[in-house]
């Protein structure tokens, strides 16, 4: 029973912080976006503009939601939900600080800071939900009876599957290395050892460029590209579903920058210092650390966003496939290779 | 229910009175009203803090409502940055520039699909009122005619700020409003607009059965039979019969001073006796003492190839295609219309010609004959221009020539210009439409006897408008029986055909597209614009696609068709240069300049500019080069997906420019300053000096950090190289101009081909191409932004002390009889003027040979086989400006 109690609240705590962030990360890449542009960016409202995001939130709950005649109306109406919850349901095994034993003690047992804790497919299951996300995408993109949205589906969906494989591709290595695929065990791994980045620096990479296609970001945005199909396959959205839309996008990137974190950059483990085991302290510091490392990723990926050009359709597929794909299938090889050869 | 009953019992007796009506006040709710008060608070503040514009720009405004986003004026400060391409996600729609009537139905599709609440500002002049263009044709006299305009933002156009200002209005306007009177809550207010229909005017579904009324009664025809009409000359003649042309001429322009007077004395509005429609009617008594008309030097243009060798050119002509083949008329070559294509291609072919440039194509309504007429220069020997004139039909819709598309395709959509214009047909033209305005619109605008909607003289100021002594001001809608800017033929009888779902202005221009895979698939037509976030205005393409490959495209253009050469035609020399600003609105000094050098060339001595002015002239019209080409570079990059970042970094520059052009002439974008035979003012103390300083210590180091940026990056390099490529010959038969044709590798600049002004003393090179793709036009651009700064180099260290007119500021302009074309080396490419004068106080043809208009006949060439990412790009190299492609 406390289980359950405990699992609601740690679930609650999850939406309601991840749900509150993506609304300050929209603030967050307009502000980046007004600084690498010389500009000062949202500040009438609070602080430092820090209110943007709640006036933006009050403005689009309050707009008419248009349901034009033409689309599939279920489909239409499904598709932005579908977007979120995908986005959502993969922090369900994400590692948020230490998991096991050793954790800081509350009632009659050890905090998880996971919400489904002892989940040895992690990773699968990280991969399993995420490539469900492209279904939000290309049932807005088809129902929305709209050129510029059927070009945006088509896109996406070709995308999202071409680089699915290469991401895949490129985590078998550091899966190899740390013998798991529960998160928890790979972040433990890279404590002992060394972070994924400097063992799998190629695996990273592929892996980093092959989060920034899963997510539709630049240059990657195909789906969406503004200059090109207008809306992509959110044109014909407004209102309020048009905002899942947008919450669902950066639910992605908060999803993907942990997965990031978590497979190269250490996860919990800060660099130069080694944390110990227990307590609380060391707990607060590990999921500090965690945050701290996935908000510099976050900040990352809307870096690029405001500094890149964005890839043409066809070079997208030439380069998940003509190069990512080799490349990691050659990653995994190698990784392997070297693996046996130590272990004799 | 009262207030009392809502105040608790206990509150009056525990609560020290003071209190309590503090807190009953500011704190409890304690009645309805207050209640939503307070909702309403919230609710406007959401409202308010967050105006996500639609991404619409119209024209000119447009300009300023993207300067309005950059660092200097940051709209995102009110959290209005997010500029929405769908309107479905959009908050406020800001109408940005001149409304056409072409335009106006997608306008009102485009407000009817935004989702409430919504609100429009009405940013500029034109879309407040018609502003400057509001006699054209084909101008809708202000948005508020169709939509419920929130806030008006006055100025042509308004400055940034001024938007800002307009911003700020409309927050304060949703401040005061209320969910209890919210109109969009309440069912029974129709918030819907009905979308006009493009008939043979457009026409307001809502008045559809009053304007049938008014036209059956034939009510304007009346009106306009009793005003005096525009002069109409004939076509100058053959060399030898000069003295009767003379006579002509000043005979013409006789009537014209007394038509002048007739109407001032009788205000306009007296009925004249002709009720001629055909006939012009100032033919009889010639009142005022005939004045002799001054000729002009007859030369099509100031380079040309000469009277001598046109005269060998002639006779070489004659012995080829036997007599009669060409006469020699002012300095061009009249060519019977049935052997014109032999001509051309002769022209075009033999090795001792080799024009094989069609610099530009236009068309002028005389007497008794339609002239179409071409100017012809060669890339080989650059400098030997030469006109061919052709001559057909005068009645409406008679003429035919033939179509030179054969020999020179860069004559496509000049001659389907013609055709909307004039309503000369050519023969043998693949796709012979209407291209500016649309089909099934009633008349040919650009015939002289073509009256608009608002006509009410042949020259302005139209003192019909004002009451003498009484201090009243008529408005044009008040003289027109319609009440707005409306003309109808009499005998139009379809109006239950009228349809708002026809699409009149696309469905001629259908791609057709061939099948590219071995898989049979769907293909499909996507319709691009006219809005759309990067059509760099409202131009539109109708793509086919298969899949994301083109296989067809077809670009439909004419939503900002602002009337250009017939307000031309009414305005006086000098009332015209601030027009020519709003032709090209990045590049407004350049117009300027070519403007002037077009009435310059006619005025001969008159207009001899000193050198100061000289110095002048080019320094500001390589600024305006630097400036244009920033932008085009940052919208360039911003086409192929890097989000403002680099486009807004190119305004900053510009912006710097802008503030060096307002200084001296008063305004940032529409600048207004040159004059002919010199410029309007001379430099203000100290602008020298802060020239010097931007153009020796800034510009080439920005130059070089976009050149450092941009250039070496990968996915620019992949974007760029190799698409939409023309080559060289590709890029002369088509008549490209500028960067898009020196990119191809032709070694062709008016600048060093034509000179002009004192170019020929300056030493800078022009920049060529070899590829002719996407990235040597964005190569050729920033590389002659280098050459630029050269030039200003020079200039600004030489330029001399000393007048700036040749004599005392006039406005009374004597412009000879005669005709001229200038070219200028503009931003984008050879900005042409062709003027005809017949020696009166307006222009009786004046015609712009634009190079944005010209530059996109090669559009579909290079689009078909490209992906639709491409296609952005590829017009994202062009450089286009709407204001100048429609006119």
């Amino acid at each position: 029973m406390l289980e359950i109690i405990g699992l609601i609240i740690k679930i609650s705590i999850v939406v309601g912080v991840t749900q509150g962030a993506v609304a300050y990360l929209i603030l967050v890449e307009r502000k980046i976006a007004a600084f690498s542009q010389d500009r000062i960016g949202p500040n009438r409202v609070g602080p430092l503009g820090l209110l943007q995001p709640i006036v933006d939130g009050v403005k689009m709950f309050l707009k008419e939601d248009v349901t034009p005649n033409y689309v599939n109306k279920p489909i239409f109406i499904l598709a932005p939900f579908l977007s979120i919850v995908t986005a959502m349901i993969g922090f369900a095994v994400v590692p948020f600080g230490p998991v096991g034993p050793n954790g800081p003690g509350l009632f009659d047992g050890p905090i998880q800071f996971q919400i489904a804790p002892g989940i040895d497919i992690g990773l699968l299951y990280i991969f399993a939900v995420g490539s469900l996300a492209v279904y939000g995408v290309i049932l807005a993109g088809y129902s929305s009876n709209n050129k510029y949205s059927f070009l945006g589906g088509l896109r996406s969906s070709a995308q999202i599957i071409s680089y699915e494989i290469p991401m895949g591709l490129s985590v078998l290595g550091i899966v190899l290395l740390a013998s798991s695929l529960d998160l928890n065990t790979i972040i433990q791994w890279q404590d002992k050892n060394a972070w994924g980045i400097f063992v799998q620096p190629l695996g990273f990479f592929i892996f980093l460029i092959c989060a920034f296609a899963e997510t539709n970001r630049l240059p990657f945005d195909l789906p969406e590209s503004e200059q090109e199909l207008v809306g992509g396959f959110h044109t014909e959205y407004s209102s309020m579903k048009f905002g899942m839309f947008f919450l669902g996008e950066y639910l992605h990137v908060i999803t993907v920058s942990f997965l990031v974190v978590i497979l190269y950059l250490g996860g919990w483990d800060p660099p130069f210092v080694s944390l110990g085991d227990s307590g609380w302290l060391m707990a607060i510091l590990k999921v500090g650390t965690l945050i701290t490392k996935v908000l510099a990723m976050i900040v990352f990926v809307m870096w690029i966003r405001w500094t890149l050009p964005r890839f043409r359709y066809d070079r997208l597929m030439e380069l998940a496939w003509k190069r990512m794909i080799p490349l990691a299938i050659g990653n995994t090889v190698v990784t392997a290779l070297i693996l046996q050869l130590i272990r004799r | 229910m009262s207030v009392q009953s809502t105040v608790r019992p206990e509150w009056t007796v525990v609560i020290d009175p003071v209190l309590q009506k503090e807190l009953e006040q500011h704190i409890f709710v304690t009645n309805w009203p207050k209640l939503l008060e307070m909702i309403d608070t919230v609710y406007n503040w959401g409202r308010r803090s967050s105006l996500w514009p639609l991404g619409f720009g119209l024209a000119c405004c447009a300009i300023e409502m993207i300067c309005s986003a950059c660092s200097r004026f940051d709209i995102s400060r009110f959290g209005a940055e997010v500029f929405r391409g769908s309107p479905r996600q959009a908050d406020v729609m800001i109408v940005s520039g001149t409304v056409t009537k072409t335009m106006m139905p997608m306008i009102a599709r485009l407000y009817d699909q935004m989702p409430e609440p919504k609100y429009v500002i009405s940013m500029g002049a034109c879309a407040s009122g018609g502003g400057p263009f509001k006699e054209g044709y084909n101008v809708v006299s202000g948005i508020d005619k169709y939509l419920p305009v929130d806030v008006y933002v006055p100025g042509c156009p308004p400055t940034p700020q001024a938007l800002l200002n307009g911003l700020i209005a409309l927050q304060k306007k949703i401040d005061g409003e209320s969910l209890a009177d919210a109109v969009w809550y309440k069912p029974e207010v129709e918030r819907d607009i009905p979308v006009p229909v493009l008939g043979p005017d457009l026409i307001d579904v809502r008045f559809l059965e009053i304007t049938a009324e008014k036209t059956a009664q034939g009510v304007l025809d009346a009106i306009q039979a009793d005003m005096p009409k525009p002069l109409i000359i004939p076509a100058p003649q053959p060399e030898k019969a000069e003295e009767p042309a003379a006579a002509q001429a000043s005979a013409a322009a006789a009537p014209m001073s007394a038509a002048d007077k007739l109407r001032a004395k009788m205000g306009g509005a007296k009925p004249a006796e002709a009720p001629a429609a055909e006939a012009p009617k100032p033919a009889a008594k010639p009142a005022a003492p005939a004045k002799k008309i001054k000729k002009a030097e007859a030369r099509p243009s100031l380079v040309w190839l000469g009277n001598d060798k046109l005269k060998a050119l002639s006779d070489r002509l004659n012995g080829e295609f036997g007599a009669g083949t060409s006469t020699i008329i002012e300095a061009g070559l009249l060519i019977p219309a049935d052997r014109l294509l032999a001509v051309g291609k002769f022209l075009r072919d033999d090795r001792s010609t080799r024009y094989d440039y069609l610099a530009s194509l236009q068309s002028v309504h005389y007497e008794d004959c339609i002239e179409v007429n071409y100017h012809l220069d060669s890339t080989v020997h650059p400098g030997t221009l030469i006109e061919l004139r052709v001559r057909t039909d005068e009645a409406e819709g008679k003429g035919e020539v033939p179509s030179l598309t054969d020999i020179w395709p860069g004559a496509e959509f000049q001659e389907r210009e013609v055709f909307d214009m004039m309503g000369v047909r050519f023969k043998g033209h693949p796709n012979l439409t209407r291209i500016l305005m649309w089909e099934g619109y009633a008349y040919y605008p650009l015939r002289k006897d073509f009256l608009e909607p608002y006509y009410e003289g042949p020259t302005k100021v139209f003192d019909s408008r004002v009451e003498e002594g009484h201090g009243h001001h008529f408005r044009s809608e008040e003289l027109n029986p319609y009440g707005t800017n409306l003309k109808i033929p009499r005998g139009y009888e379809d109006w239950d055909k009228l349809s708002s779902n026809d699409d009149v202005k696309g469905k001629n221009l259908m791609p057709g597209g061939v099948q590219i895979s071995e898989l049979e698939t769907d293909q499909f037509v996507v319709s691009m614009g006219p809005q759309h976030p990067s059509t760099h205005g409202v131009f539109r393409m109708n793509l086919r696609v298969d899949g994301e490959t083109v296989v067809g495209l077809k670009p439909v253009m004419g939503y900002m068709h602002r009337n250009h050469e017939k307000i031309g035609e009414r305005n006086t020399y000098l009332m015209n240069f601030p027009f020519t600003d709003r032709l090209d609105y990045l590049t407004s000094m350049g117009n300027n300049f070519g403007y002037a050098l077009a009435v310059e060339q006619l005025m001969g001595d008159d207009a001899k500019v000193p050198e100061r002015a000289e110095y002048i002239r080019v320094i500001m019209a390589e600024l305006t080069r630097v400036a244009s080409h920033m932008w085009a570079i940052g919208f360039f990059l911003n086409d192929i997906g890097a989000f403002f970042t680099p486009a807004l970094y190119a305004i900053e520059e510009r912006e710097l420019i802008l503030d060096l052009f307002e200084w001296a002439s008063g305004s940032r974008m529409m600048c207004n300053y040159f004059r002919f035979g010199g410029v309007a003012f001379d430099l203000p103390k100290g602008w020298k000096e802060r020239c010097h300083k931007f153009v020796y210590d800034r510009l080439d180091g920005k130059i070089d950090e976009l050149d450092k940026l941009l250039t070496g990056n990968e996915i620019l390099l992949d974007r760029c190289k190799g698409i939409g490529a023309l080559t060289a010959e590709q890029a002369i038969a088509w008549s490209t101009a500028g960067p898009v044709l020196r990119a191809s590798g032709v070694n062709y600049d008016i600048r060093r081909a034509a000179p002009y002004s004192i170019y020929d003393r300056f030493d800078f090179n022009v920049i060529v191409g070899k590829n002719g793709d996407l990235f040597d036009r964005y190569y050729v651009r920033l590389q002659e932004m280098r050459e630029s700064v050269k030039i200003l180099k020079q200039a600004v260290r030489d330029l001399p002390e000393g007048p700036i007119l040749p004599g005392k500021k006039s406005y009374q302009i004597k412009v000879p009889a005669g005709e001229a074309y200038s070219r200028v080396e503009n931003p984008k490419g050879e900005l042409g003027y062709y003027v005809v004068s017949d020696g009166s106080a307006t222009a009786y043809r004046y015609h712009v040979r634009s190079p944005s208009f010209i530059n996109l006949t090669s559009l579909e060439t290079m689009c078909v086989g490209a992906t639709v990412a491409d296609v952005v790009g590829i017009l994202g190299s062009l450089d286009i400006v709407l204001g100048e492609v429609d006119r």
